[in-house]
């Protein structure tokens, strides 16, 4: 198993076969995993994000999904104001950043349970504000934006075109995730882990990594909910739950802490497998998804509590 | 017994006057003065909660230090965070070892250089020639530590997975690749045997020779009699001698201290 993920191929193989999937799916009258393949690629994105946090730092944060929601926000308030889609994009990211540097820049001084208890409560903050803040967000009723649709070259299914978004855009999350795993920064986020002080007495400014680590996140999640608002069209605070917070740290602490193929096979298997049980067997199913996943939950922490896949570490050459 | 007689001539790396640490009503330490010399190795001897790890805990920026400087090269340490004070090059190793235990033990040494290097965020996003210089710098020289404490072939070994002596070098290795002056070790033998004692103290005596002051507290008497310069004596937080092992040893405060009274007379 550690060989095939190790494998320099791997990612290429599995990149290309989620590549060509979609427009094999309409042989196979599969177009309903197409969407499905697309909600598991947004969280596959929310999950690299919070793999910076949860995984490499070691910061527990439940209220993530708040981000996201501030994502997608920020795309569909700035598109109804005229602004192009792809700056729309960018925008959002920035300005998901910037509302998450400032909640870190207060809250990072606290560790472990209180960090997530806070973390938690501004979730619920997140979501009661737009609830609330009709001027801006127009509360319950939600936020309609107009189409964007860029790659109609290639297919007309929006589906389709916004599955190949964000699978190129977690191509691209899995890459930088991996670039600074591999790298000082990544050594510092994962030595605080491990050991806070003994980091700080190695040299490693801690709250500044921290805080590095904390806001670096937040720009997967900007992204995931511009492309969700983008996909959907309309974006209402229901999608932004608490529980979809707890979702997106089951992925991470399922997959593996720190483990970027580990964050992957975590979306998969707990995003994609309750509507692949519904799709399969009947549409009664998804009333079962809860069970499954506390199934899921109870079955990884008895068996592999490192999680399915694990993060290893890089081997040098020693010999030299 | 007078402390400047046994004083060697060397330059002076660290002066700590009037050091005191209070935890509440609680003297820690109090009323610490004392000069270590470049290249000496200074040990730090006193009976249990004498204030020893307390002490190198306020040199290392992990308390705050009540009352008192600490000039390193001149330079006042206390009010310095943590991570500055390795940056002008004071390191240290843990009584109870703190290594990144899910880490290699050479990325654990690799960890060790963070003040001595620069790579950001776009080094290792873009994977710039600079970023890969500094790379391999840092990895060739994490190599040299781990075979300069004697564990060159473990380097892909986890950290945790280390015997416990391997784990005590490890620690050392780490505190050296940040390049420091004065290198701090808090009781580095500690849970060795006899053995593995000595082959410890011979690695101390080669860190001195790459030019590293050493301080170290330290319980084992062979080890202090056989590795130290000098001696200081804590008992209640505060110095109650320091001089040689020879002289430190025959002081009747010394005796009174780890004895008693009736030890004493």
């Amino acid at each position: 198993m550690k060989k095939l993920i190790n494998n320099r191929w791997t990612p290429w193989i599995a990149l290309a076969a989620a590549a060509i999937f979609p427009f094999i799916a309409g042989a196979i009258d599969a177009n309903y995993l197409v969407r499905v393949g697309g909600v598991i690629g947004l969280f596959m994105l929310l999950g690299l994000g919070l793999n910076f946090t949860l995984g490499y730092a070691g910061l527990f944060d439940l209220g993530f999904i708040a981000f996201y929601a501030i994502g997608a926000y920020t795309t569909a308030i700035a598109m109804r104001a005229g602004v192009p889609a792809p700056f729309a994009l960018v925008l959002a990211v920035l300005v998901t950043v910037g509302f998450r540097a400032l909640l870190g820049l207060t809250i990072l001084r606290l560790r472990g349970d209180y960090l997530a208890v806070v973390t938690m409560g501004f979730g619920e903050i997140a979501r009661l504000t737009i609830n609330n803040l009709d001027a801006l967000t127009n509360g319950p009723k939600g936020l309609q934006i107009a189409p964007w649709r860029p790659l109609n070259f290639l297919s007309t299914d929006p589906n389709i075109q916004y599955y190949l978004m964000i699978l190129a855009a977690v191509a691209l999350g899995v890459v930088a995730s991996a670039r600074l795993e591999d790298s000082r920064v990544g050594r510092a986020w994962i030595a605080i882990r491990e050991d806070e002080i003994a980091a700080r007495l190695s040299g490693i400014p801690v709250r500044h990594y921290k805080l590095l680590a904390f806001t670096l996140s937040a720009a997967f999640a900007g992204l995931a909910g511009g492309l969700f608002a983008q996909w959907e069209q309309f974006v209402t605070p229901e999608s932004f739950v608490f529980w979809e917070s707890i979702l997106v740290v089951s992925i991470v602490v399922l997959g593996g802490m720190g483990s970027i193929a580990g964050v992957l096979v975590g979306a998969l298997v707990l995003v994609g497998f309750p509507p692949l049980m519904q799709w399969k067997l009947s549409a009664d199913w998804i009333n079962y998804r809860y069970l499954f996943f506390g199934l899921i939950l109870v079955l990884v922490t008895l068996f592999r509590p490192q999680g399915i896949l694990p993060s290893s570490r890089r081997e040098a050459e020693l010999t030299s | 017994m007078s402390a400047k007689a046994s004083a060697p001539a060397g330059r002076v790396l660290l002066e700590v006057k009037d050091l005191a640490q209070h935890f509440g009503g609680l003297k820690a330490v109090d009323q610490v003065n004392l000069t270590i010399h470049e290249g000496e190795i200074v040990s730090v001897i006193g009976p249990n909660g004498a204030g020893k790890t307390t002490f190198f805990n306020v040199l290392t920026g992990v308390y705050p230090g009540t009352r008192g400087e600490i000039l390193f090269n001149g330079q006042e340490l206390r009010g310095m965070s943590g991570h500055a004070i390795v940056a002008v090059g004071v390191a240290r190793t843990f009584q109870n070892i703190r290594l990144f235990a899910h880490m290699t033990a050479l990325e654990n040494v690799m960890v060790g250089r963070h003040t001595r290097t620069f790579q950001f965020l776009l080094g290792p996003l873009l994977r710039l020639s600079s970023f890969k210089k500094e790379e391999k710098a840092v990895e060739i020289m994490a190599k040299e530590l781990l075979d300069f404490v004697g564990l060159k072939s473990l380097g892909n070994e986890l950290a945790k997975n280390l015997p416990y002596g391997a784990q005590r070098k490890l620690e050392i290795a780490r505190a050296l690749a940040s390049e420091p002056k004065l290198l701090i070790l808090d009781e580095p033998t500690a849970g060795m045997n006899p053995t593995e004692s000595q082959d410890l103290v011979a690695l101390v005596r080669k860190v001195r020779e790459r030019g590293v002051t050493v301080l170290l507290i330290e319980h084992q008497m062979r080890v202090v009699m056989d590795i130290s310069d000098r001696v200081f004596v804590f008992d209640y937080g505060v110095k109650i001698a320091e001089g040689k092992p020879k002289e430190v040893v025959a002081n009747a405060r010394v005796i009174e201290a780890y004895l008693g009274k009736e030890g004493a007379s």
